[in-house]
Order: C-alpha cells, then structure tokens, then sequence
C-alpha cells in the first residue's frame, strides 16, 4: 500500500505523540493546517480545505523576499478522503485566480495508523510531470541551465 | 540542504537577469562593471542581483582584489536537481512543527482540563 521513494517522490514515515483524530486535524483543520505548513519566516494567509471527495483547496504562502512579500498559492482537489485514517488531494502552484503556474501537478498522500495513543503517519509527495507543460518547462529550464553552468 | 538555502536559490534563480548573470559567469569570473555592461540598467541593481547570487551560494566574491571579482558555483542548483531530493527537506521540517504544534496543543488541553 505503502510506496516507496523514487526521484520523483518523497515518502517520509512519521509517528507522532498523539491520537489520529489530532494528527488528522492537522492536515484538514485549516487553522491547524496554517500553523506548522508554512516554512520559517512565511505565514499561510489562506487555508480553504473542503475536505470531501471532488472538494478544492486553496492555499496561500506568503514569504519575505529581497524585494518585498512573495504570495505563493497553491490549489487542487481532495481525490480520496477516509477521516483519520487516509487524505490524497492533488496540487500545483497556480495564480490567486487558479491558473497553473509553473511547476509539477502533484499528489500528496497521507495515511494514518494509530496504535495506543501514538499515530504512525506515512506521507508521500509525488510529482505528476506527465500533462504539465509548466512542470516540463520548469525542469528543463534547470536542466539546461545546470548543463551550461558546468559548461557542457 | 535546509529549506531556507533551497529557497534563496529558487529565489535567485526565478529572475531572467540573475540567470543571466550566471550564465555569464560560467565563461569565467568577472567584476560587477564587466558583469552589468551588457545590461540596461546600472551598477547598483546588478550589485543587488550578485547580492542575491551570493546569499544562495551560487556566486562568490573575491575578498582582497580591488574590484572584488565574481565567480560561479552551480553546486546548489544541482542539489535541487531531482524533484525528491528538492521536497523532502521541506517536509522533514513542516512536520518537525508539526510535532511542536502536536505538543503545545496537547499540553495545553492537559493544563486546560479540571
């Protein structure tokens, strides 16, 4: 059930101090959510999660740059939702509107297994480059980049 | 690589200028006047473009010539280089709050309770 890291996706396998309903929360209470997604330094202004099969979500960072504020968002869809126990949404960066910007579709999938009053969390991240001229784009860009910078 | 170097070099890179810049310097170290003179705009912006370069290692500056001249370092653009290894540091943080944020909830439930 489990997959298993690949280049193109993370698997981190976590257990938590606490009981599955809390860790749950975490991912689809969106005050939860606001308080630890964000990275150091960058606060999540919008959390909208309609957490049901179908449901979108919209999320908004927004981080301090060298040039002022950087909004960042990021929406999808929820695709599977079992309450504690399993989340899958898909996501990629977009505009405040929705449009894609650049970047990957990708799939986030939460399982959760509690046993006592701790919570294994197995999450994995995968990249669906497949479809998504941006995320192409985006990698090329590197590739290319990479490929000149060591001067091949 | 933490998320906040994995940041400064998407900011450094999201910039045609910046890039650039670095493409520049893969032909070999130049000074800020040799690395603004095919540029419209003038010292001072490509002064902070080499700022933002340098913060996320991408360039470095020489500390005792007198015009100070830069060379490249792609090492961090190649650490971003696989899609994985790119997102795994900034989940490995977001649940390291995540495990804080887990704790004070549930010690301030504990300390809230009769």
């Amino acid at each position: 059930m489990t997959e298993k890291p690949t280049p193109d996706r993370v698997v981190i396998d976590r257990t938590f101090d606490a009981p599955a309903t809390l860790v749950w929360a975490m991912w689809t209470d969106p005050e939860q959510f606001a308080a630890w997604y964000g990275p150091n330094g960058a606060t999540i202004p919008v959390a909208e999660l309609d957490v049901r099969v179908g449901g979108r979500r919209r999320v908004c960072m927004e981080m301090p740059t060298p040039d002022g504020e950087m909004r960042m968002w990021f929406q999808g869809e929820h695709t599977v939702v079992e309450p504690h126990r399993l989340l899958v949404y898909t996501e990629r960066v977009t505009d405040e509107a929705g449009a894609p910007a650049h970047g990957d579709l990708t799939e986030v999938r939460v399982e959760l297994d509690q046993a006592g009053s701790r919570t294994r969390m197995v999450m994995s991240h995968l990249g669906i480059p497949e479809g998504s001229p941006g995320a192409v784009g985006w990698q090329m860009a590197l590739d290319k980049l990479e490929a000149k910078l060591s001067g091949s | 690589m933490d998320e906040e170097q994995l940041t400064d070099t998407f900011v450094a890179l999201a910039n045609s200028t910046r890039r650039a810049i670095l493409g520049r310097l893969a032909l070999g170290a130049a000074t800020v006047s040799e690395i603004a003179e095919p540029f419209d705009v003038g010292l001072p912006a490509i002064s902070k473009h080499l700022t933002v370069l340098e913060r996320a290692g991408l360039v470095q500056r020489g500390r005792n010539a007198k015009f100070r001249p830069c060379t490249l370092d792609a090492s961090p653009i190649r650490d971003v280089a696989s899609w994985a290894d790119q997102f795994r540091p900034v989940w490995e943080e977001r649940f390291d709050r995540m495990e804080q944020h887990l704790q004070q909830l549930q010690t301030t439930d504990r300390e809230s309770a009769p």
